[in-house]
């Protein structure tokens, strides 16, 4: 297997999240979606499953991809569109990292007791 | 300039690479956008209040807002393009037989499109003031 360094690694995280949160786009239109059918349509009931603590646990993964995608992506651009994007790509990698894990902090401190306590 | 391609063979040589550049800039400019608009759509309805209070109720009426209407409209359109060109990006990338790419293509693009259909009516084709109005009143006997 090819290990390549942080861009390859840069790269995979990208692809994965990328592919995992058009996923998630995809059951979020259709299952907000199903407020069409009015407050007695099978909204609450949706809402009410996903709100069990494992579906809990995998919206903090989507919210740290969402931020991870869209930093990494914000680096992406910077490669593209500077002159000196590609040489630093690798610093701001590190970057993205400690910003995704900076970011991430405060959500886990108001969510995961939230998760923990049960019901709203 | 170029000359005009005159065959469907020299249109696909010639248009193939101009619509791929369009793709790749729109990646990076509704990317952009993109960023702001989900942190914000987050932080609103998963940090500052319980996201297990979301409930048919919230949602009403949040969705009586005009302004929520059309900020959702530009995450809806934009997400889901950026979304599906990426998986489509992902499709090319790691399934080799034209067979398995053209159905898995015309599945994603078909659900993408149904699901984005979805979406607008969900946002646009109901009033959910007068909904909850009437099955209050329905309920209370009013």
């Amino acid at each position: 297997m090819y290990r390549g360094r942080e861009g390859q690694w840069a790269f995979a995280l990208h692809r994965i999240t990328g592919v995992a949160l058009a996923l998630y786009l995809l059951l979020h239109v259709f299952d907000v979606g199903l407020v069409m059918y009015g407050p007695n349509g099978p909204f609450n009931a949706f809402l009410a499953f996903y709100h069990q603590w494992p579906f809990r646990i995998g919206l903090i993964l989507v919210m740290a991809a969402v931020i991870y995608h869209g930093l990494n992506g914000l680096r992406i651009i910077v490669m593209d569109f500077t002159s000196w994007g590609i040489r630093y790509q690798r610093g701001m990698w590190y970057g993205v990292l400690v910003l995704t894990t900076a970011i991430g902090i405060p959500i886990l401190i108001k969510v995961v007791p939230e998760i923990l306590a049960g019901k709203a | 300039m170029a000359a005009r391609p005159k065959t469907l063979k020299q249109a696909r040589a010639t248009y193939n690479t101009n619509w791929e550049l369009a793709w790749w800039v729109f990646m990076r400019i509704s990317g952009f956008l993109l960023i702001f608009l989900v942190f914000a759509h987050i932080f609103f309805n998963n940090i500052q209040i319980n996201v297990a209070s979301v409930n048919y109720a919230y949602v009403a009426k949040e969705l009586s807002k005009a302004w929520v209407k059309v900020y959702e409209s530009f995450l809806l359109g934009l997400a889901m393009l950026h979304g599906t060109n990426g998986l489509r990006y992902s499709i090319e990338d790691y399934f080799r037989r034209p067979g398995t790419r053209f159905w898995l293509k015309a599945v994603l693009f078909t659900l993408a499109g149904l699901l984005f259909v979805i979406g607008v009516m969900a946002l646009w084709a109901f009033s959910y003031q007068q909904m909850s109005t009437a099955i209050n009143a329905a309920s209370h006997g009013g």
